[in-house]
């Protein structure tokens, strides 16, 4: 015979339905989210690791500065390789800033993956980038103009050695708004610039590295480069393992995913432990029938197996929506969080069953776990103890002493508290993360600001000329300066560090450098708490060379992590010649130098291009994190404060017959939970803090580079405002609740 | 002897505050025996029916049904026990509020190997047309019928009834009194049944009254009274 208990499970659902249905849309929400973000993320870093093969992405590039004949092609594959023309053509679109390089449709390496539209098959059209069209709004029909000539776009691409659109290896970061790449038919390349024209050549490896980013192929990287120079002058190398414009992105996919994993733990921990106050509320109510079903002869299993089923019930058809949300709507969704950072290339969504263990297997986990041992604890009681509505524990010999000076109202009011405490620990709990999520949201956009107000406030010089090779210059204002890439390393994290050799008495580094004293950035002296005096150590890349510098003082210098040498002593540490220098610091621009001899000039566009694309890239998450934040805020305080009243419905009812009116009883019954929400949204303020800050140094450390959490009181007081408006409507609907107990309530079930 | 209570004591509290509700019960019940446990409130008898149904247990003596003690058995042979041999009936209904009147019978049924027929039950106790109604939508009566119904239904050997009819009118509780006549009758159940009400004993087969915890009067009653005929 089937338990006929368990024709009482739908009933219970449908009775609590307002319950059930907001926790059942808030987790069907969560793990739609977090389950299309984990298939997205999947499918995306599937389909870039796929994307070496079926794209053939190059094994590296190297420019020359002229077309390399047949004889040097054939003397360059001699070593190993098979060389592409790999030519590119760069141009300003008219009307502003925006920089294009322009390949034309490369068959064999780097091959094109179009997303929408063609690709260009006469003169006069265009194929862009997907994210840089996007990002500066052109759609396919619209035309662009170069020097002069009109295109029209008919396609929208991704070049797979363009994943993140860095228009130079030694870029600090990407910028998918200035700089794009595009392709245009054989036809329409002919008509370009030959003054224009970069002549670029892509290899692969005869006998390739196994992994594109391992230590093999990082060594025949620099094998190669070695050979080549052997061959031919070189203007640019870049084997496709240090090459970032592939790399970046694919090292960003998955990052996040533990984020994700973690907060749909918490919160599905918050929801199970709201479901655990329901649930022994419930028992409270049924404690009568429990102990009768149990002095029956209802095992406590089949008790617990009946009050657990309605949970698992709900999570379990959320987590199934929630996974087909994922795969088919939200898929989509997440995957445009990086689809709008990232120029990869179409990809197809694929089951994954860790997604699937991850947000429906593991939440319905947590939630049988957490109330399982509710349910034990609560239903250990004996039958008698059940039947006689005795479910405490341990026995008060006397009811809390409260000071008889204290109000009636107060005292009664600090009853409903103590009563309630169990209920107010997870109500702490629920407030505490939906402001830790809230507070992160709401910091993101200030720690930007200032980091990006501290990176121009602190530029060394307006303009940084980082030179190919050594290159004089007339200009007045130039100082030179060289600049070594070491590594910081501690325990298993690497971290790259800039050592900057600056000039004796320089105009553009404020302190006295002297001798072998190097002043360390303020982000280098946070993350690694280096102080004044105390000795640093360097390691340079690939090897086990170590270099150890004593620190004079700290320099405010918030954009990287940088080390500031005095030039001469940092050539003789890298044992270079004491002139040696890399590149100019200068305020005005230098106009006397090859272009082609520049790799990079660095400005102030250029220092805050971090910041604007971290912009670009958080901007819709932001918002979508502080709506999911006041969601737990209202999902939690509502689900207990309602319990509270609910519990004592019986004893409200009996105020109303006594005569106290609407707002006495609120006074009571809601303000108890008020003043929890108050003191909880105030104290869990400094708690968030220093978890924050906790979270987010772990956080920092586990990335490359630093920013400093410095968070604006303003912060802190919008989400405490956020809050207690919030509440502030969760109350209205409370008292109503409160007000609707009728006062025949209190004549039921009188033992 | 089917139920053998031999030389129960308990007592609740320590020390000072140590109250003996107990002081030793001895008593013998037959298969198919209808024994009325009388006595006033605090005389123990309720304490008593709570050790005989295995949910409370006796600082001293024991319980042996049909030869087995019940304080050699563990809280999950306990368990078993209940449920395969005890129904309980209560001065409160406890029903469950959304379940409908069958389903609240058939909670009891489930619990059994070889349960009576629900349909038939329903019949018997008067409440076939009621089966779909929620306990709410009836009166006290009918929600202590289905009570009973829930109790008998897994057909138990021992029925134990604490103040059944505590809770309901003078015409109410004769009603159900008669079913549980009925029920001692038709199914030979053994019937312990806790009560104050005095008239209740003249139709029992046992009657023992209690006070203070002793019992005062353990006599075979010769002159059964039908409980239709009762008055009080």
């Amino acid at each position: 015979m089937k338990n006929p208990m368990s024709k009482r499970i739908w009933r219970e659902i449908k009775g609590e339905a307002g319950k059930y249905i907001v926790i059942f849309l808030f987790m069907t929400a969560i793990i739609g989210v977090v389950s299309g973000f984990l298939i997205a993320d999947e499918s995306l870093k599937t389909a870039y690791n796929e994307s070496f093969e079926k794209y053939n992405i190059e094994d590296g590039n190297f420019r020359l500065a002229n077309e390399a004949d047949k004889d040097l092609i054939a003397k360059i594959e001699e070593n190993g390789v098979k060389v592409y023309n790999n030519f590119y053509w760069q141009e300003k679109i008219e009307g502003g800033d925006k920089k294009l390089r322009i390949f034309p449709d490369r068959k064999e390496v780097n091959k094109t993956s179009l997303w929408e539209g063609d690709i260009p098959s006469g003169t006069g059209e265009i194929a862009l980038d997907r994210v840089f069209a996007q990002n500066n709004k052109y759609k396919i029909g619209d035309k662009i103009t170069m020097k002069g000539k009109e295109f029209e776009i008919v396609g929208l691409i991704a070049l797979p050695d363009y994943s993140a659109l860095y228009e130079d290896v030694t870029d600090f970061m990407f910028d998918s708004i200035n700089f794009g790449v595009s392709v245009l038919s054989d036809e329409g390349i002919k008509d370009l610039d030959s003054a224009n024209i970069f002549y670029s050549y892509s290899f692969k490896y005869n006998d390739p590295p196994k992994e594109h980013d391992s230590k093999e192929a990082i060594d025949m990287g620099n094998d190669f480069l070695e050979k080549l120079r052997a061959i031919t002058p070189l203007e640019d190398y870049v084997p496709a393992c240090s090459n970032i414009a592939i790399n970046f992105s694919g090292s960003d996919l998955g990052r996040d995913r533990i984020f994700f994993i973690f907060m749909l733990y918490i919160l599905v921990a918050i929801i199970s432990f709201i479901f655990a106050v329901t649930t022994s509320n419930t028992i409270a109510k049924e404690a009568t029938v429990i102990g009768t079903l149990r002095a029956s002869g209802y095992t406590k299993a089949e008790l617990i197996r009946h009050y657990m089923a309605a949970p698992i019930i709900v999570i379990l058809i959320a987590a199934l929506v929630g996974n087909v949300l994922g795969y088919t709507v939200l898929k989509g969704f997440m995957a445009q969080m990086y689809l709008d950072s990232y120029s990869l290339i179409t990809y197809k969504t694929l089951i994954n069953v860790s997604a699937f263990v991850d947000t429906t297997l593991v939440p319905i986990a947590i939630l049988v776990g957490i109330n399982l041992i509710m349910l034990i604890r609560k239903l250990s009681l004996s039958p008698l103890k059940f039947i006689r509505r005795d479910l405490k524990r341990k026995q008060r010999k006397k009811a809390f002493k409260l000071n008889t000076k204290i109000g009636i109202m107060t005292r009664f009011r600090l009853r409903v508290l103590f009563q309630n405490i169990p209920n107010y620990i997870t109500l702490f709990f629920g407030i505490f993360f939906a402001n830790v999520i809230i507070v992160f949201c709401l910091m993101l956009n200030p720690i930007i600001e200032e980091l990006e107000k501290g990176t121009v406030d602190n530029m060394l010089a307006a303009n940084q000329y980082v030179l190919r090779m050594p290159a004089q210059t007339k200009e007045e204002s130039a100082e030179k300066y060289s600049m070594v890439d070491l590594e910081i390393r501690k325990n298993d994290h690497t971290d790259e560090v800039s050592v900057f050799g600056i000039e004796n008495n320089s105009r553009y580094f404020h302190e006295k450098l002297d001798g072998e004293g190097v002043y360390i950035s303020t982000p280098y002296a946070e993350k690694y708490g280096v102080e004044k005096g105390d000795t640093i150590t360097l390691s340079k890349k690939y090897s086990d060379k170590e270099y150890k510098f004593k620190v004079a003082g700290i320099y405010e210098y918030p954009s990287s992590l940088t080390v500031f040498a005095q030039r001469e002593y940092l050539n003789e540490v890298m044992d270079v010649d004491k002139e040696y220098f890399t590149g100019y610091l200068s305020s005005s621009k230098i106009t006397d130098i090859d272009e082609r001899l520049i790799a990079t000039v660095i400005t102030k566009d250029d220092l805050t291009k971090t910041t604007r694309q971290l912009k670009v890239s958080m901007g819709n998450m932001v918002d979508a994190f502080v709506v999911v934040g006041v969601a737990v805020f209202v999902l939690v305080i509502y689900m207990l404060a309602k319990v509270v009243i609910e519990k004592n419905t019986q004893s409200i009812s009996i105020a109303k017959i006594l005569g106290y009116n609407k707002r006495e009883i609120s006074g009571v019954y809601i303000r108890a939970t008020t003043i929890v929400t108050i003191v909880s949204l105030i104290i869990s303020i400094p708690v968030v803090d220093v978890s924050l800050k906790a979270a987010w140094r772990a956080l920092m450390m586990s990335y490359s580079g630093w920013m400093n959490m410095s968070v604006p009181i303003t912060v802190y007081a919008e989400a405490i405002g956020l809050g207690v408006v919030t509440y502030l409507i969760v109350a209205f609907f409370l008292s109503k609740k409160a007000n609707k107990v009728p006062m025949d309530e209190a004549l039921k079930n009188v033992e | 002897m089917f139920i053998q209570i031999s030389g129960i004591k308990k007592s609740f509290g320590s020390g000072e505050s140590r109250t003996d509700v107990l002081k030793g019960i001895d008593i013998d019940i037959e298969k198919g025996e209808f024994c009325v446990l009388l006595g006033p409130s605090g005389s123990g008898k309720s304490t008593l029916l709570n050790i005989i149904g295995g949910i409370d247990s006796a600082d001293e003596g024991y319980i042996s049904i049909n030869g087995e003690k019940t304080a050699d058995m563990n809280e999950k042979s306990l368990t078993m026990y209940r449920r395969k041999h005890l129904g309980y009936i209560f001065q409160m209904y406890n029903l469950i509020p959304n379940l409908n009147i069958k389903e609240n019978i058939e909670v009891g049924a489930y619990l059994s190997d070889s349960p009576l027929d629900v349909d038939d039950i329903l019949k018997t106790l008067g409440l076939y047309e009621h089966r779909h109604k929620l306990p709410n939508q009836l009166s006290g009566g009918q929600q202590q019928r289905t009570a009973i119904g829930r109790a008998i239904v897994k057909n138990p050997d021992i029925l134990l009834c604490d103040e059944p009819t505590g809770a309901l009118d003078y015409n109410t509780s004769k009603e159900i009194l008669q079913l549980i006549e009925t029920v001692n009758q038709k199914y030979n159940s053994t019937i312990i049944m806790v009560t104050h009400n005095d008239a209740i004993k003249n139709m029992a087969d046992r009657v023992v009254k209690l006070r203070d915890g002793v019992i005062r009067k353990n006599y075979i009653n010769e002159t059964k009274t039908k409980a239709a005929d009762l008055d009080w």
